[in-house]
């Protein structure tokens, strides 16, 4: 029996170099060919299509006319398009440190053994599964500038109430805030793995060598959860460049898109930016050249990550 | 031959799997048209048209268009009409991609702002011939609102929106002070409304400590172009765009008086300003939550009124210091798809003409109160003018027709208005003057139209 099936594999061997695929890769192939196909017709397509787009005067409702770098130039040269992308990184600088912190320091809590220990996970998951919609609606009651909770207590205290989401200067800060919070039960739950998956033996071991709980923390906690922090870090990392939904529902663009970003464009995002372009404007060939504009810098800033990590995660 | 056989079995097993995602994909439209492959087999027996209609709707208005289109179907049975409906945002964000796919409908409604949008890019027909031919211009409202510079027709009204000044009786008689009438100018509209005007400590300005920050009643709320600066640049003899809808007209003395009256009453805490917008949950909330005395509001807005119980009522927009009145007017209107087939076109024609002429099918849809109706001859009848809803004086309305216009719009509407409200709220702000928001606001829209005009 297992005689029989060495020499089986043997011959598909040998026969491998004169079929392009073998049984087996045929079954692979086919196997796998469900998302195969899915990969190439709603991915592969539309990203060559946009390609195309980028390089072309497109309406969506006329067939596409070929500009060359027109809308390239046209990204470089307006000032709209800088003020987005230097919108999009202060709020990643913001938030992904921001989050990340936040995310470790209620795992440790949480990874303690407290009573209602459920309970506590729960309600720091509620806001992860909430819409944005929803969300909007809390906020509002807390940092409305007329009837909100927040100029009340400001008020009380005797000091000036804040235009919060209406301030250029505090918007981004509060909408990072307000993202914090929604997704910060997510990441402790990235966290809460990567804690459970360290040894016991090594607290053990360090408890026996006289080392204090810090130390604990710093020399064996982090170094070991340090690749769950490289994922947190890249996932945010993303997100915050793919912003959108937020934004769009807290500064008013389901009432009118042209109010989504404001006030004065200090919470237009790059995505924001291309959407409205692309959508309202019918300007789809700019709105591509600022999609892959996109791209580009996500990739480089993952390169980035990725090589940087050598540095300081340790797997195992 | 085992082995073949199992092979064979996981091939149909992904074989089926393709066919159900490819259905999946269709899968939108089917239930978009419930009835359409019904539709497509008794089409090859009986030589019947199809039509797919698309309108955008709420709940009650869903259901009186389902209503109306059966009719229709009972007079023509030789045309069926399958429909697909969403609600206004969806509606319009789908109808985009879905003409960039030869998906779109035959026919479809289209907000009055976006018809030129829409014709000047060839992606609905002309529609002269068939409106010269078939409808008698003279008994509708509204049909000079789809005719481009040209004298070309690309859609006929469905319903017509048109502003008029809504006032809370409540809040005026609190004040003690008269309605609002028909020989106001904006400059007496403002004096009053600093009457009616009520800060958070129940001071009125010009009392000592009147805080204009802190405004719990407004004289006069307005916000976006229809319902707020455009009637009023209009009426002071300026406005955006010249006649022939392609140069930009915006940096006159004629628009920098109507700001500077706009700018005065938000700084004084009269007229709601952006920020003070943005505090309610809407825009449009101001008005019916009792918190404005005064809004300058489309026909559409009773609703909302009503909805709250206001004791309002409605009059004609003010003069302008030469006299001047404007009312701005959108006509949401049918359109034909232009790349659709002549057979079909001459069915959604069928429609158009069964909506337009059939005083019923105008009632009906009257009764709603959504719109006010394309027939002048119903418009005017008890129908529209008597229902037992507020307001009382709707013939406000009607009257408006006689100083009504569109707003400017033009295939790069959407644009030039965001370019424009951008710079007017920085000035209504004070982040800038209003010269600088004037030219700023020229510039940048005359480029917005050259761009799309240039060829």
């Amino acid at each position: 029996m297992e005689s029989q099936r060495v020499t089986q594999t043997s011959t598909i061997l040998t026969t491998k170099k004169r079929r392009l695929l073998t049984h087996e890769g045929r079954w692979g192939l086919l196997l796998v060919s469900p998302y195969l196909i899915h990969f190439i017709v709603f991915v592969v397509g539309p990203l060559i299509a946009s390609l195309y787009f980028s390089f072309s005067q497109y309406d969506m409702l006329n067939p596409p006319n070929w500009a060359g770098l027109e809308n390239y130039e046209k990204l470089f040269n307006e000032p709209l398009f800088y003020k987005s992308l230097w919108n999009t990184l202060y709020f990643a600088i913001l938030f992904v440190p921001t989050q990340a912190f936040l995310a470790l320091l209620l795992a440790v809590a949480l990874n303690q053994k407290l009573k209602a220990l459920k309970l506590y996970r729960m309600a720091h998951f509620i806001p992860v599964i909430s819409s944005w919609t929803v969300v909007m609606y809390v906020v509002d009651a807390i940092f409305n500038p007329r009837f909100g909770m927040a100029n009340n207590f400001l008020i009380k205290l005797g000091l000036e109430p804040q235009r919060w989401l209406n301030d250029e200067q505090l918007v981004i800060p509060l909408l990072v805030l307000v993202a914090v919070w929604k997704g910060v039960g997510y990441m402790m739950v990235i966290y809460l793995a990567g804690l459970q998956n360290v040894p016991n033996e090594l607290y053990e071991a360090a408890e026996i060598d006289g080392a204090g709980t810090i130390k604990k923390f710093k020399s064996i906690t982090l170094p070991l959860i340090s690749p769950t922090t490289f994922l947190v870090i890249v996932l945010s990392t993303i997100t915050t460049f793919q912003a959108f939904e937020q934004i769009y529902v807290m500064t008013g663009g389901a009432a009118d898109i042209t109010e989504a970003g404001g006030p004065n464009d200090a919470s237009l995002v790059l995505m924001l930016y291309l959407y409205r372009e692309g959508f309202s404007f019918l300007h789809m060939g700019y709105a591509s050249a600022i999609a892959w504009i996109l791209f580009i810098i996500l990739f480089l800033l993952t390169l980035l990550q990725l090589w940087g990590q050598k540095k300081w995660v340790h797997y195992n | 031959m085992k082995q073949h056989k199992s092979f064979s079995i996981l091939l149909s097993i992904i074989l089926v799997m393709v066919i159900f995602i490819a259905g999946c994909s269709s899968n939108s439209s089917t239930t978009d048209n419930e009835s359409s492959n019904e539709n497509d087999t008794s089409n090859s027996e009986e030589e019947q048209v199809t039509i797919n209609l698309g309108f955008y709707s709420g709940g009650e208005s869903d259901e009186k268009m389902q209503e109306l289109i059966d009719g229709f179907m009972e007079k023509h049975p030789e045309i069926k009409v399958t429909t697909q409906s969403a609600p206004y945002g969806q509606f319009f964000q789908k109808l985009d991609t879905q003409i960039a796919a030869g998906e779109a409908p035959d026919i479809w409604l289209s907000d009055g702002v976006l018809v030129m949008k829409y014709a000047e890019r060839g992606a609905v027909k002309d529609l002269t011939e068939w409106v010269n031919r078939d409808l008698n211009k003279e008994e509708y409202y509204g049909l000079e609102f789809n005719e481009d510079t040209n004298g070309k027709y690309w859609g006929v009204p469905q319903g017509i929106q048109i502003g008029a000044l809504y006032y809370n009786k409540d809040l005026f008689d609190q004040a003690g002070v008269d309605y609002p009438n028909e020989d106001w100018t904006w400059e007496d509209l403002k004096e009053v409304a600093a009457k009616l005007t009520i800060d958070a400590s129940d001071k009125k300005p010009g009392d000592e400590g009147f805080n204009s920050d802190n405004i719990k009643q407004f004289g006069l709320t307005f916000f976006s172009i229809t319902e707020g600066w455009f009637p009023v640049l209009k009426s002071y003899g300026g406005g955006i765009l010249n006649d022939s809808l392609n140069k930009s007209i915006i940096n006159s003395d004629e628009n920098k008086q109507a700001l500077e009256w706009m700018v005065d009453g938000m700084s004084r805490g009269i007229i709601t300003d952006p920020a003070d917008l943005k505090s309610f949950q809407s825009s449009m909330a101001v008005f019916p939550s009792g918190s404005a005395a005064m809004r300058i509001g489309i026909y559409a807005r009773v609703l909302a009124a009503n909805e709250a119980g206001l004791n309002y009522d409605v009059t004609v927009l003010p003069k302008g210091p030469d006299g001047e009145r404007f009312s701005p007017v959108i006509a949401n209107s049918w359109v034909i798809n232009d790349s659709t087939s002549d057979k079909k076109a001459k069915a959604a024609w069928e429609w158009i003409k069964y909506w337009a002429t059939e005083d019923e099918v105008q009632k009906e849809w009257a009764a709603l109160g959504e719109a006010v109706p394309v027939k002048k001859s119903v418009a005017n009848s008890e129908v529209f003018l008597n229902a037992s809803d507020k307001p009382e004086n709707r013939e406000a309305f009607l009257e408006s027709f006689d100083f009504a216009g569109t707003l400017d719009t033009n295939a790069v509407w959407s644009e030039w208005v965001a370019k424009f409200n951008e710079h007017a709220q920085r000035a209504f702000l004070k982040e800038s003057t209003i010269d600088e928001a004037l030219e700023n606001a020229d510039k940048d829209i005359q480029e917005i139209v050259d761009e799309f005009y240039k060829e």
